[in-house]
C-alpha cells in the first residue's frame, strides 16, 4: 500500500521525504531494539519516539516510513537527519493503539514470525 | 470485552490473575514508554507493551490499569511475575505483534481510552 | 471476619461471575467413533464420572459411569461411544452467570455440565470449579476491600482537632536500579488510601511521585521524598544531589530529554516525567543547580476538581 493512500485514508500530516514508498507491513514499537531485532524492510513503523535515533534505525532496517503517533512532533535535530537519509515522516493525532487498528482495517498486516499474518 | 476474550483474540496465555477471566476491559492502549501511559488523562483498562521489566507493573498500579498484555512472545521475568501477583494484576502474553494485536483488537470493538464508543 | 458479610458477597457473586470465569479448558473428549470398552480406564485414571462426546468442535452428547454400568450389564459387547452415550444433554453458555450453573447442576442432580458457545464445546464446570472461583474472587474482594474498608473508616481530618494539622510521610530514595523504582510511590499510594483521600488525587500524588522517583534513580542515585498533607493541600518535596538541570524551562518541554539510550530502552527518558508532574499538580517548581542537585516542588489540592490540568 502506498504512503500517499495510506496518508490520505487516514490524515497523517508528511513532516518530511515523500509519499512514494510502499508500506509492505506494519510495526508498532518505541524500544530501538525491538525494532532493530524484529522490524522487517518495507514496514511503515510507528512511534512515539521523537528523537533523532529513529531516523537512524529506519534507514538501517530500510523500513518505508515514520508515524509518530499521539500528536508527536519530530525534534529539529530528527528532521535534520530524516531529510538527509530521504526517511518520510508522518505525524498523526491518533494514539499507536487506534492508528494501528485503522491501518489494520485498510488491509496493512503486521509480519508475524509464526503463524501466517493473520 | 472480557480477559477471556482478548485471551482468545489474542492466541494469548495467562501468567498470573487466574479466576480473573470475567473481569471486563473496555479500553486500550499500546506502548513500550511507561511516561506515555502515565500521561493520559483517563488510565487504558488493558496496556500492551513489550516491556516486561517491573516497572510496567508500577505503571498500571499507580495509573490503574486493569490488565498488562505483553506482545511478540516477550515473557516477563520473575520479579515482574511476582510483582504482579502481590498486586492481584493480570498479566497476559502473546506471540503476535504490538501491531497485530492492536489490529485484531481494534477490529474486535476495543478502542483507546477517553473515547466513546 | 464477621460471616454474614461474606455470605452477603457470595451471593452478590454468584450473580456477578459468569460461568466462563470459573470453567475448565481444557477437556477430556471423546469421538463418537471411540470403543466403550476403552471409557473405563479414561474415566478411572482422570477420576471423572463423565466424559463429553464430541464431533469436531461440536458437541453430541455425553457419557458417563452411569452409561457405563448399564452397558455392562446388558452384556458389554464392545460398540461406539456413539451408540451408548446421551444425547440429551443440559448445557450452559459462558456468558451465563454462576447462579444458573448452581441451579441447573442443582436441579438435575448433575455433577458437571458442559459448556458450549453456540454447538462448539468450549468447557466443563463442576461444583469444585464453582466452588473455587468464588473463593479466589472473594481472595481478590477482600483485598480490594481492606482498602476500602480504610478508606471508609478514616475521616482523619474531621475526626482531628487542632488549630493547624498536617501529616507528614518521608522516604528515602537510595540503592535502587531503574528495574526497582517506584516502591516510594507505591507505599505513599497505599498509605493515602488509607489516609481515606479521593481515589483521582491519590491517583495524580501516585503518577507525580512515580516520575519523580525514577528521575531521582536515573539521573541522581539518590534522594529524599517529603510529603506533608494539610487539609486542603497535598505537598511534595523531592531533593536530590545529582547532576541538576541546566535549562528548566527546556527540561519541562513535552520530549526533551538528556537521557541515555539504555534508559529509553527501559521504558522511561523520553522526556514526559517533568511535564506529566506537572499536568498531575496545580503547581510544580523546581530549582536547581548544576552539579549540586534538584528540588521539585508539587501542590496537589485535596479537592480534585480544583486541579487545573
Amino acid at each position: 500500500m502506498r504512503l500517499s493512500q495510506i496518508a490520505k485514508a487516514l490524515d497523517l500530516e508528511p513532516r518530511c521525504g515523500d509519499l512514494e514508498a510502499e508500506a509492505s507491513g506494519g510495526y508498532v514499537s518505541d524500544l530501538m531494539s525491538d525494532v532493530i531485532a524484529h522490524a522487517e524492510a518495507g514496514d511503515l513503523w510507528l512511534t512515539v519516539q521523537i528523537h533523532a535515533n529513529i531516523v537512524a534505525v529506519a534507514a538501517m532496517k530500510e523500513l518505508s516510513g515514520i508515524v509518530l503517533t499521539g500528536g508527536r512532533e519530530p525534534e529539529a535535530e530528527t528532521l535534520r537527519k530524516a531529510e538527509a537519509k530521504k526517511i518520510t515522516v508522518l505525524a498523526s493525532k491518533l494514539p499507536a493503539f487506534e492508528l494501528a487498528g485503522r491501518l489494520y482495517q485498510l488491509g496493512l498486516r503486521g509480519r508475524e514470525r509464526h503463524a501466517g499474518g493473520i | 470485552m472480557t480477559i477471556s476474550w482478548v485471551l482468545e483474540i489474542l492466541d494469548a496465555e495467562l501468567l498470573t490473575g487466574q479466576g480473573a477471566e470475567g473481569r471486563e476491559l473496555a479500553s486500550a492502549c499500546g506502548s513500550d514508554l511507561m511516561s506515555d501511559v502515565l500521561c493520559l488523562r483517563s488510565a487504558p483498562n488493558l496496556l500492551l507493551t513489550a516491556l516486561t521489566n517491573p516497572q510496567c507493573v508500577r505503571t498500571a498500579e499507580m495509573a490503574e490499569i486493569a490488565a498488562i498484555c505483553f506482545v511478540q512472545g516477550k515473557k516477563p521475568p520473575a520479579e515482574t511475575l511476582e510483582l504482579a501477583r502481590r498486586n492481584g494484576l493480570p498479566l497476559l502474553a502473546t506471540g503476535l505483534s504490538m501491531f497485530t494485536a492492536c489490529g485484531r483488537l481494534f477490529a474486535a470493538g476495543l478502542r483507546c481510552c477517553g473515547e466513546g464508543a | 471476619m464477621d460471616s454474614p458479610r461474606h455470605v452477603g458477597k457470595i451471593r452478590e457473586l454468584v450473580y456477578e461471575l459468569k460461568v466462563e470465569a470459573v470453567m475448565t479448558r481444557k477437556l477430556i473428549t471423546l469421538a463418537p467413533e471411540a470403543p466403550m470398552s476403552g471409557l473405563r480406564s479414561i474415566l478411572k485414571s482422570n477420576r471423572i464420572s463423565g466424559v463429553p462426546v464430541v464431533s469436531g468442535q461440536t458437541l453430541v452428547g455425553l457419557v458417563s459411569v452411569e452409561d457405563f454400568i448399564n452397558w455392562l450389564a446388558q452384556g458389554g459387547r464392545d460398540c461406539p461411544v456413539g451408540e451408548r452415550m446421551s444425547r440429551e444433554v443440559r448445557t450452559l453458555s459462558p456468558g451465563e452467570p454462576l447462579v444458573h450453573a448452581i441451579g441447573k447442576l442443582e436441579q438435575y442432580g448433575y455433577g458437571r455440565l458442559p459448556v458450549v458457545d453456540g454447538e462448539r464445546l468450549v468447557g466443563l464446570v463442576t461444583k469444585g470449579d464453582i466452588i473455587e472461583g468464588l473463593l479466589q474472587e472473594m481472595q481478590v474482594n477482600s483485598r480490594e476491600e481492606e482498602e476500602l474498608h480504610r478508606y471508609r473508616a478514616s475521616h482523619f481530618f474531621e475526626d482531628m482537632i487542632a488549630d493547624r494539622l498536617t501529616v507528614n510521610f518521608q522516604y528515602q530514595v537510595r540503592g535502587k536500579t531503574i528495574e526497582q523504582g517506584g516502591e516510594v510511590a507505591s507505599d505513599l499510594k497505599r498509605s493515602f488510601k488509607r489516609l481515606g483521600l479521593h481515589p483521582e488525587v491519590v491517583r495524580r500524588a501516585a503518577i507525580a511521585t512515580y516520575e519523580a522517583e525514577m528521575n531521582v534513580i536515573i539521573y541522581a542515585r539518590e534522594g529524599t521524598v517529603d510529603v506533608s498533607v494539610d487539609p486542603e493541600t497535598i505537598h511534595i518535596i523531592v531533593r536530590d544531589q545529582g547532576q541538576g538541570i541546566p535549562d528548566i524551562q527546556q527540561a519541562l518541554q513535552p520530549g526533551f530529554s538528556t537521557a541515555p539510550d539504555w534508559v529509553r530502552e527501559l521504558g522511561f527518558g523520553a522526556g514526559m516525567g517533568l511535564p506529566n508532574i506537572r499536568s498531575c499538580a496545580r503547581s510544580l517548581d523546581i530549582t536547581s543547580e548544576p552539579g549540586q542537585g534538584t528540588t521539585l516542588r508539587i501542590s496537589i489540592p485535596l479537592e480534585p476538581e480544583r486541579v487545573c490540568a
